[in-house]
This record gives structure tokens, sequence and C-alpha cells, in this order.
């Protein structure tokens, strides 16, 4: 009887003991069932089921195939000790790692009789591990982009993918140093919790690493969402320190507010905008200053945002800002180098201009001579043997050709000639309206169809007008000579960025890719007739009004012509157009 | 009959223009380059005068000028290859300025309207 209690009582000290360590315990006979197990390892492996009776591999949910794999036979075979690590899946769906070390249990005559297994939750020191390589190849993937858009895009790609940093949605903010304000820039995140739960479906279907996530979201990237509208409205002054998002800029330190609706510091407007209770802004600071700040919440989720989680943002932040950095420098250096080709580009071609003009100029003069003196002969021929038939058909033939010659001249010496600018205030449509009238007998005998689309809000532009009008003849001249079994022509006008953009659009026969190319440079011509210079002309004008010309072509559809004219020139042009 | 001075130094264009302008009925005189055209207007006194510009010696603006300063009243067209000479202000006090073609309508017309 006493025996019986000291028994109970040893064992109730046992059961405590056990359930105490921070380990699980279970005993296994020889063909791995459980005989005993401590209250731990149900915890640990959240298990619905008491474990005893049960098999080993069944209750540790086991994925080794074949049993030679298996940690528990090894020591039952080798009889030493084993340790191995697994990952798991609870009933409840954590996901756990846990080391597990089986050490064989001998009798007097030293044959294994039992085996025991610890086991060890190892899950957050694996995280750790895992955040540590995820930071790693995050900062990768973003030193490998450039592209700035692309790059602000991934960072909060990164911020908010589950198999990253796990936030539901993530905003950034940038800093604008000459307007002393920061902005909105861009968000990542659903709009509702219904979306929230069918994209985190798509997405663990889809997608199985983080660079595939990347990938596929760069690709498919929605500007149109409200979440991100609404942050790009966003923008608050730097001088207004209530702002949690300026405060963060400031104060270059992370901000985690966990409840703001009932904090009195924090702008309600803001906190409403936001639509999150609990959030946390980290700044991004490249070089010792905040270029930006990142916004990030759990508002579907409701999960609380732990500590860890926000060192782990606030590293990432760094990172991310150095990146940005970069982006920014590379950025500026290629605006710089494409302005650079762009300088270069009209250089050369006002170069080739001018020596073409001189020497069309000297050229034209030498021949308009002579052709004045020989043409001027054969009218005099002409008319003197007027009633000789052969005589007046041959001279009348000279004149003709003279004539030709002296037309192409005429064109050429336009083209050299030094043009005197007259800029005044000008609505396109009018000079649009007025050419078409001047054209109309053309678009009939070409039978042409003639279509407009004039978009009545286009501001007026300081251009010249003569000039302007040269240009439409020219490319509509063109567009019409592109379609002699006639077609249709259609004129728009709209208003693109910063610039008043005119659209020529022709149904004709197109041009190769080596046309294209061609096309500016004077007194290249696939016309019979052409002289070449009309478009060269054209584009002189147009540059000389610091706009330019697009074109799209494609042989046998058609082509589109696209005039680019700046909506605000220099301002000494402008006060001279009002006058 | 009305006296024209054609200054021109092409010599087979002078040839076309003295044709044709004695057909309109004009007494035609003839110079080869600016300075023999000062001294054929001492000598002759034209009615009207045809003027090249590009000439050697002395271009037909320039003669022009010194023309112009000791009689201020004779007509004078200029005739010329170069639209670009229409910009200097020299040839604004030109009557008339017709660039050249092998048709010569336009310089009969003016001819015509300023005597």
């Amino acid at each position: 009887m006493i025996t019986n209690v000291l028994k109970d009582n040893i064992n109730n000290v046992i059961n405590n003991l056990t359930d105490a360590l921070e380990a699980g315990l279970a005993l296994l006979d020889k063909e791995l069932n459980i005989l005993w197990a401590n209250k731990r390892l149900s915890c640990m492996l959240s298990l619905p089921y008491d474990p005893v009776g049960r098999k080993c591999r069944e209750v540790y949910k086991c994925e080794c195939q074949d049993i030679q794999h298996c940690s528990v036979y090894q020591a039952l075979t080798t009889g030493e000790k084993v340790s191995c690590e697994i990952k798991l899946v609870t009933d409840k769906g954590e996901r756990k790692y846990i080391k597990n070390i089986t050490t064989p249990i001998r009798d007097e005559k030293d044959n294994i009789t039992h085996l025991l297994k610890l086991s060890l939750d190892i899950t957050r020191q694996e995280e750790k591990v895992h955040r540590l390589s995820l930071l790693r190849k995050l900062a990768e993937l973003m030193q490998g982009t450039l592209q700035i858009d692309r790059l602000l895009h991934l960072i909060l790609t990164c911020v908010t993918a589950g198999s990253a940093l796990g936030f539901n949605r993530a905003r950034l903010f940038l800093v604008e140093k000459k307007q002393n304000i920061v902005y909105g820039k861009m968000a990542v995140g659903p709009s509702s919790l219904e979306e929230a739960n069918k994209i985190w479906n798509e997405i663990a279907d889809k997608y199985e690493g983080l660079e595939d996530l990347v990938k596929a979201s760069a690709e498919t990237y929605r500007y149109d969402t409200p979440l991100h509208m609404i942050t790009r409205l966003m923008a608050f002054s730097l001088t207004d320190e209530k702002e949690i998002i300026v405060s963060c800029v400031n104060s270059k330190k992370t901000i985690l507010e966990k409840d703001a609706f009932s904090n009195p510091n924090i702008d309600k407007k803001f906190v409403n905008k936001l639509g999150a209770n609990e959030f946390v802004c980290v700044p991004l600071v490249a070089k010792n200053e905040v270029i930006g700040v990142i916004c990030a919440d759990n508002v579907y989720n409701g999960k609380p945002i732990t500590a860890e989680q926000v060192e782990l943002l606030s590293i990432f932040a760094n990172r991310a800002a150095l990146a940005i950095a970069n982006a920014e420098v590379y950025r500026k250096l290629g605006e710089k180098n494409r302005q650079l080709r762009e300088t270069r580009e009209r250089l050369i071609r006002s170069e080739r201009l001018a020596v073409i003009g001189n020497m069309s100029a000297y050229i034209a003069h030498e021949i308009r001579n002579p052709l004045v003196t020989i043409g001027g002969y054969a009218r005099i021929l002409s008319r003197e043997y007027a009633d000789h038939k052969k005589v007046k058909q041959n001279t009348e033939i000279i004149i003709e050709e003279v004539n030709r010659l002296e037309k192409i001249l005429a064109n050429i010496m336009d083209f050299s000639k030094p043009i005197e600018t007259v800029r005044i205030l000008t609505q396109i449509n009018e000079l649009l309206e007025n050419t078409c009238s001047l054209m109309e007998p053309y678009f009939k005998s070409g039978h042409v169809h003639l279509m407009k689309k004039f978009n009545p809000t286009i501001p007026k532009i300081v251009v010249d007008p003569m000039q302007m009008k040269q240009v439409f003849v020219n490319l509509i001249k063109n567009a019409v000579e592109s379609m002699p079994q006639g077609g249709k022509l259609l004129l728009e006008t709209m208003t693109e960025d910063e610039y008043v953009k005119i659209d020529i659009t022709d149904t004709g026969e197109g041009m190769t890719p080596e046309v294209m190319q061609n096309i500016f440079v004077p007194f290249f011509t696939t016309k019979v007739d052409g002289t070449g210079v009309g478009l060269a002309v054209s584009q002189k004008i147009i540059d000389d009004h610091n706009g330019f010309v697009k074109i799209k072509s494609i042989v046998k559809e058609g082509s589109t012509f696209s005039i680019f004219l700046p909506i605000k020139n220099a301002p000494a042009e402008l006060s001279g157009g009002e006058r | 009959m009305k006296t024209i001075l054609v200054v021109e130094d092409d010599k087979n264009q002078l040839l076309l223009y003295e044709q044709e302008l004695s057909r309109e009925g004009y007494n035609i005189i003839t110079a080869r380059d600016g300075l023999e055209a000062i001294k054929k207007v001492r000598e002759q006194l034209p009615d009207l005068i045809v003027m090249d510009i590009t000439m050697p010696k002395m271009n037909g603006i320039e003669a022009m000028g010194k023309i112009l300063s000791e009689h201020k009243k004779i007509p004078i067209i200029i005739n010329t290859a170069y639209s670009c000479y229409k910009d200097d202000f020299m040839s604004w006090s030109a009557n008339a300025y017709v660039i050249k073609s092998s048709n010569l309508k336009e310089l009969k017309d003016k001819i015509k309207e300023l005597i």
C-alpha cells in the first residue's frame, strides 16, 4: 500500500518533471510504437489525440520514404545516439522545425529494449536563419534592378510577399527636396479583404520562389488599384510635424503605431485614409539622408506586427534605400547621356543641313542662270516658229523640262534660304482646318477620304503658323501620295504630357525600316519626281520649335506621323506671341 | 521710246534680255558689271534699270546705291537667281525684286508697271 502510494507519487513527480522540460519526450518500443509521451510533445506537435499506442512516424508526420533514412531506426540498428532535424506542418497548419535526438535504452545484458526520443522546437532559430538568407536574396534582387519604378515595385513586393516580409499592404513615400514635401509614390497590396484572400490563394498556387513572384508581379502590376490611387494622392509638407510620415522622415526612426485611432498625437485624417489602426513606418536612409518612407500594415489578417518583423523591415529598408539611391544615380546618368546624344544628333543634323544649304544655294544659282538663258531662247524659238509644227513641238519640250528644273531649284532654294520666324500664339486645330480647306481639291483628285478628330481642349501654343502650315502641307501631301489608289487620311490632335500631339495617319503603302531611317535625310526620296527636301525641311521646322516627330509604319498598311510640339515654350517667345 | 539699262554679267542671258525687251518696244542699253552700269547711267540716263546682283568688279546692290545717290528717281528692278537678298535691307530700295526665271513674263510685267 505504502509502496503503491510512493510509486504513484514518483510517477507524478516524473510526469511533472518531464512536462516542465522545454522538450518533448517519447518512449518507443523496438517496433517503433509510442509507449509513453510527455504532455509537452503533444503541445509541440499540436496533436489532437493521445500519441500513446500510435506509430512513431504517424505522430511525427515523417516524410522520409524508406526506413533506412529514419533516424529512430538508425538509432535502433546502430545502437548509437542519432539526431536529425525535420520540417512539419501540424494539424493546426503551423510550420515547425523540430530537432529529434533518439537514444537507445539498454537492459542489464546490454540489449536494446527501448528508445527515448527527445524533441526540441527550433522553429524560431530556423526562421531567423531563413530570414537572414531571405534578406540576402532580396538585396541581390534589388541590386540587379536599376530601373527606378521597377525597383520601387520590387521593394514593395518584397515587403508584402508572404514568402518574404509578409505584410498585408505596403506604401512607399518619397521625399522631394526641392518642393520640401514627401509624397505617395506607389502602393502594393489588395484593396479589400476578398481581394486579399483571392490574391493570396492565387499566389500560393502559382509561384514557387520569391524570384518567380517578383518577376510575375512586375509584369502584372496595375497602377489603377484604389490603394495605389489613394496613395498617389497623398502628399505632406516636410514642415508639418504632426503627420506621422513627416516625423518618420525628420526623426530618421522607425515608428511602430499599435493603436492609431486612440493616439491623440496622430492626425486622424491620415489614419482614416490609411484605414489601419496598427502600422509601421520605416525611413529609407541612404548616405545619411532620408529619401523616403515605407508604411506597412496587416489590415486584412489583423496579425499584430511583431518586433522581429519591424526589425527585419528596418534592415530591409536600409538595403532598399541604397538600391534606390543607386538607381537614381543611374537614372540621372542615363538622362544626361540621352540629352548628350540628342544634342549631338541635333548638331550633326543642323551641321549637315547647313552644309547642304550652302552647297545647294551655290549650285542652284549656278544652274539657274544658264537655265534662264536656255528656257528664254526656247521661248523665243517657240514663238517665232509658231507655225512650224515640229520646231514648235520640240521647243515646247525644252520649255517644259526647263520649267521642271526651275521648280526643283525653287524647292531647294527654299530649303537653303534662312528662315525668318514669326512666333505667335496659335490654335493648332484652326491651322490644320485651314490647311485642309486649302488642300480640299487635292484630296478630291486623289480619292482620299479625309477624317478629322480635333480635340477642342488642346491649348494654344507658340509657333510660326506659316512654317507649321508648311509642315502640315508636306506631311499631308506625303500621306496622300502614299495612297495612289486612294484611301483614308486621319488627322488627329490631342495633348500628351507636355506636348500638343498631331497625328497624321494614312492607309497607304507604308515604309520599310530602311526607308524610315532615311526619310529625314535631305535629298532622300522614293518618289519619281520628288526632290527629297519636304521632310527634311519639316523636321528642321519642328526642331526649331523644340518639338519632335515620331513615326509608326507598317508596310502595306499605312503610316502615322506624330508631331509633338511643346506646350510651354520659352517665356520670351510666349510674351512675343501674345503681343 | 523708253530706254532700259540691263546690267548682267552673263553674256548669253544679256543677249536674251536685249532681244526680248527690244521686242516689247524698249531701247536697250547694256552693262556687264556695276562699274560699267554707273558709267552708262551717267552717259545715257535710262528710264529704268534691270540689275543683277552677283557680278564681278562691283555687285548690283553696291552699284544700285551709287546710282540712286546720283539719280534718285530712276526705277530699279533687281533681277537675281537668289531669293536670299530679299532680306537684305539694301535691296529694299529697289522698286521691285524679281527672281530669275526662263519665263520673262514677271520681269516684263514689272517693267510695264514702273515705266
